[in-house]
């Protein structure tokens, strides 16, 4: 599902961002994040949360009591039975959508930076059109703050969003355990929290997932990772540079390691895949060179964390 | 299959040096660089990949197999291995090589020689000598050349053996073997062996006591040939002379050629001879002559011919005229034996004066010590005591009787002088011995009861016949015995004077030849043979080798004084028979060897070779980009 080219497009006064094209965001505004978990700020808002709400979704039934608002009685069932039950609809709260944005030095290579901000202002986008709290975290350093957009929500801040993202740029050594620390640290609220890097870090990731976890934000990982990290074609001694830490590693006969390469990034992806669903969290591994149409309208869809 | 050797075994100490190389290259490894996001994964690998076995590491590391292959294959190189081609070999090897007439002969026309086969298989030696051999190169035919001392230098060896050329004259081993022998001798290392690369055409008898081993290496058969292998002349009546030459065929199969005779360069003759294998013909030619001419004899085969040398043949007819004789008058039995023989003419002539006239004499017979002055081909001294052998031999009056005599002299052929009794009794002076005349030159002739009677003795080209006894007081003029001796000594004088009969010359030395007394001449001969040479007090210009075929020319100034053709005229030679068995004294015989000489085959050029391939392969290695690194 590779599409032969992601670069962005110039944005021009027809594309209102240059990381989405419009026919993109047309499709985007009419699809919405489907949490697995009930993981929403007791603020009013348009996410449906839970049965006793005041949308127009129909929950249930339940026995009527005094005191309850006559409104909800369903008097066809109460004409049918003789007896009253009132109608409980959803609730209808608002649900804080966290971006974070590995921008880490690995971040650079084969576009996976530009994808996962494509990924980060699909995201962004469906949570403001949603009017969720949508807030992103871009982390660069280590010891640096994390830059980040406050949350907002509603149609007014897409610009303002897209805005934010276009001008993030990779760079940096911060380790994505610690940049979700970093993150937390200034994170307010219930939600979900959508991390988007390669996790190719030395660090533990189960205490980052953990502590997400923990901060009531149901987690959706996303790995991306380039072509070249997919599929590796080196042979020969090679010496190894860290683009985060400069530090090296001599590898002789490459070649003959790419097997052992290749289920060392399996077994990643299902470490990953693993501690995300222990903890009612998602995870997905794409590659940067897959159609970003079929990652958002595709992909998404069918593993469930859009409707 | 036999074990390689090693020639220099203390090289496997190199081999150390692998340790450092080893130690080096982890060090000092240059691998190409390659940024990736992140070493996460990459490190997780290699750590799985450290399995417990070292040698992990070296089966991944290409570069360094090859450096230790380059290694081994240099120090395996400097170890300079060899395989053994055959029994050992001594550290010294005189290599002995025949360039004798034969030798040149080619299998086929347009063929290699067989020097040249002997040069590719000695050539091939030196390829093969190892670091501890020396080898010294001998070159024999007639005599024997030491080309190089015992040495290891190949380009030294090389450069001697192809300066070595076919001399067309007949060989002798002798020469070579005493050579040889002194080498042997004079070497503290031992010689196992002599090689000696010969076609065979030695004589199967060979008078020299070996005392060091022989591997005779002989090589192969040459094809056909047929060549002139005598020549000679004889006066016959009228002015003419008879030419003989005898021509021979090898063994090979049946030839045929014309033989030609030109006389002073002008052809007076063609004869067309047949031969089968190992088959001679004596062809005659009659030639007239009366003054001094040149013969030249070419043998023109009809189809393939071997040898070329044996191909042509040299004669020199003298001019005619009577045999002079200077015989005193009082010497009248000889003058009377001499007046029946013809073509003599004999001086002094009746009622002439006595003393000589002509500055030579063919033939001197003389019993007066002043005469011993007179210069004469050959000369009979009859009474007469030489002066240089006064102090051996004195004569008494008394009776002496021939005891002995050689019969096979050219003076006393068919001379009986048993009972012949003579009043002169010569007799040695006390203590001398027989060994003492032939210490000062002097040949025994007859053998008295005291001493000898009848001596010989050359000087240069002439010959001196000496009667201790004076014949007129003895009982010799009485006898039949007389006359032949007579007649004996007339032939003497006409063959010394070359007046009856000549001989073709043959390659070798040229006889001495007759010129002005103390003068330079230079002599020109063939394939720009150029020599200095200078006549003796005698007038005798000798031991001027010839070792090539054709005309030697005596130059004084621009002017030709005299010339001498010489050809081969060696019946072995041109029979090219090859000798399987060569006998020495004490039943001691050398057989030809029934295989070539097994040279061990050095190994070192290979692995140096191998060493610089594997260099390439290493070199390309090492520069060659890495795959799968992306061109940015």
């Amino acid at each position: 599902m590779n599409e032969p080219s992601i670069k962005p497009q110039i944005a021009s006064k027809a594309q209102l961002t240059s990381l989405l094209d419009n026919d993109v965001l047309a499709r985007l505004e009419r699809m919405r994040l489907k949490p697995r978990r009930r993981l929403t700020n007791r603020s009013q808002g348009e996410h449906l949360a839970g049965k006793g709400g005041s949308s127009i979704e129909f929950s249930d039934y339940r026995d009527y009591a005094p005191g309850d608002d006559m409104r909800y009685v369903d008097w066809n069932v109460f004409s049918r039975l003789h007896r009253p039950y009132v109608k409980q609809y959803q609730y209808e709260e608002e649900m804080h959508v966290t971006i974070l944005i590995d921008a880490s030095s690995s971040m650079q290579y084969e576009d996976k930076f530009l994808r996962a901000k494509q990924m980060a202002a699909a995201f962004g986008l469906m949570g403001l059109l949603n009017v969720e709290r949508v807030s992103v975290y871009s982390c660069n350093h280590t010891g640096q703050r994390p830059v980040f957009l406050p949350p907002c929500t509603g149609r007014a801040n897409m610009s303002r969003l897209f805005e934010f993202l276009e001008r993030l740029e990779a760079g940096g050594d911060f380790p994505v355990e610690q940049a979700v620390e970093a993150v937390l640290a200034r994170h307010r609220g219930r939600g979900i929290a959508v991390v988007l890097s390669d996790f190719l870090t030395f660090g533990d990731l189960t205490r980052p997932l953990n502590l997400l976890y923990s901060a009531g934000l149901e987690v959706c990982a996303v790995q991306i990772l380039g072509p070249s990290e997919i599929d590796p074609e080196l042979t020969g001694d090679l010496r190894f540079v860290d683009s985060e830490t400069g530090h090296t590693l001599d590898v002789s006969s490459v070649g003959d390691l790419l097997g052992i390469y290749h289920q060392h990034r399996l077994s990643l992806e299902e470490e990953l895949a693993q501690h995300c669903r222990s903890r009612s969290g998602r995870f997905l591994a794409i590659s940067a060179r897959d159609s970003l149409s079929w990652v958002l309208f595709d992909l998404l869809r069918r593993r469930g964390w859009v409707q | 299959m036999s074990f390689p050797g090693f020639a220099s075994l203390w090289a496997a100490w190199l081999f150390l040096i692998a340790a450092p190389l080893i130690v080096f290259y982890f060090l000092k490894l240059k691998r190409p660089r390659y940024e990736i996001p992140s070493l996460a994964l990459w490190r997780a690998v290699i750590n799985d990949q450290r399995v417990n076995s070292p040698f992990q590491r070296f089966k991944r590391n290409v570069l360094l197999l090859l450096q230790l292959l380059l290694l081994c294959l240099l120090v395996l190189a400097a170890m300079q291995p060899f395989i053994v081609g055959g029994p050992a070999r001594g550290d010294y090897v005189p290599v002995l090589i025949d360039c004798s007439a034969s030798m040149a002969a080619t299998e086929k026309p347009g063929g290699p020689t067989r020097l040249d086969v002997a040069k590719e298989r000695i050539g091939e030696l030196i390829d093969a000598l190892l670091p501890n051999q020396r080898m010294s190169l001998i070159a024999f035919s007639s005599t024997a050349r030491r080309l190089t001392d015992f040495t290891d230098n190949k380009r030294i060896l090389h450069d001697a053996l192809d300066k070595i050329e076919v001399v067309d004259v007949p060989s002798r081993i002798e020469d070579a073997l005493q050579m040889t022998e002194a080498l042997v001798r004079t070497t503290t290392m031992g010689i196992d062996s002599v090689l000696m690369f010969t076609d065979g055409n030695l004589p199967e008898q060979v008078d020299f006591e070996l005392s060091f081993q022989i591997n005779y290496q002989q090589l192969p058969p040459a094809g056909k040939n047929i060549g002139i292998t005598a020549l000679n002349a004889r006066r016959s009546s009228g002015g003419f002379w008879d030419i003989f030459v005898r021509v021979e065929a090898s063994a090979a199969g049946q030839s045929a050629a014309d033989v030609e005779l030109v006389q002073n360069d002008t052809a007076a003759g063609t004869q067309h001879v047949v031969l089968d294998a190992k088959e001679a013909e004596r062809l005659v030619f009659r030639v007239e002559s009366e003054q001094e001419a040149q013969i030249e004899l070419r043998l023109r085969p009809s189809d393939d011919d071997s040898l070329a040398s044996d191909n042509v043949a040299f004669l020199t007819l003298p001019r005619v005229r009577l045999l002079t004789v200077f015989v005193p008058p009082d010497l009248a039995s000889y003058r009377h034996a001499l007046r029946a023989i013809p073509s003599v003419e004999l001086l002094p002539q009746e009622g002439a004066d006595a003393k000589p006239t002509l500055p030579t004499y063919d033939l001197l017979i003389t019993d007066r010590k002043e005469d011993l002055e007179i210069e004469a081909a050959a000369a009979l001294y009859v009474g007469i005591v030489p002066n240089d052998l006064t102090s051996l031999v004195k004569v008494n009056e008394g009776s002496a009787d021939v005891v002995d005599w050689q019969r096979g002299s050219t003076l006393l052929q068919h001379v009986q002088l048993a009972e012949i009794q003579s009043t002169d009794e010569p007799h040695s002076t006390e203590g001398t011995a027989d060994g003492d005349y032939e210490q000062l030159g002097y040949e025994i002739l007859a053998f008295g009861r005291r001493g000898p009677l009848i001596l010989s003795k050359r000087v240069g080209a002439r010959v001196g016949f000496y009667l201790l006894f004076h014949s007129d007081r003895s009982t010799l003029p009485y006898r039949v015995a007389f006359p032949i001796m007579v007649s004996n000594l007339v032939e003497v004088a006409l063959q010394q004077s070359s007046l009856s009969e000549v001989r073709g010359e043959s390659t070798g030395v040229l006889p001495p030849l007759p010129l002005d007394r103390s003068r330079a001449y230079t002599v020109r001969g063939p394939e720009g043979f150029e020599l200095g040479v200078a006549s003796d007090e005698n007038a005798l210009v000798s031991g001027i080798p010839a070792e090539r075929v054709g005309t030697y020319r005596f130059y004084d100034g621009g002017d030709v004084r005299k010339q001498v053709g010489v050809g081969l005229l060696d019946a072995r030679e041109s029979g090219l028979t090859a000798t399987d068995e060569i006998r020495f004294p004490e039943d001691l015989a050398v057989s030809a060897a029934v295989e070539d000489v097994r040279t061990d085959k050095p190994l070192w050029p290979t692995f140096a070779i191998l060493g610089f391939c594997v260099l390439l392969v290493e070199w390309w290695y090492f520069h060659r980009r890495p795959g799968g690194v992306p061109t940015q």
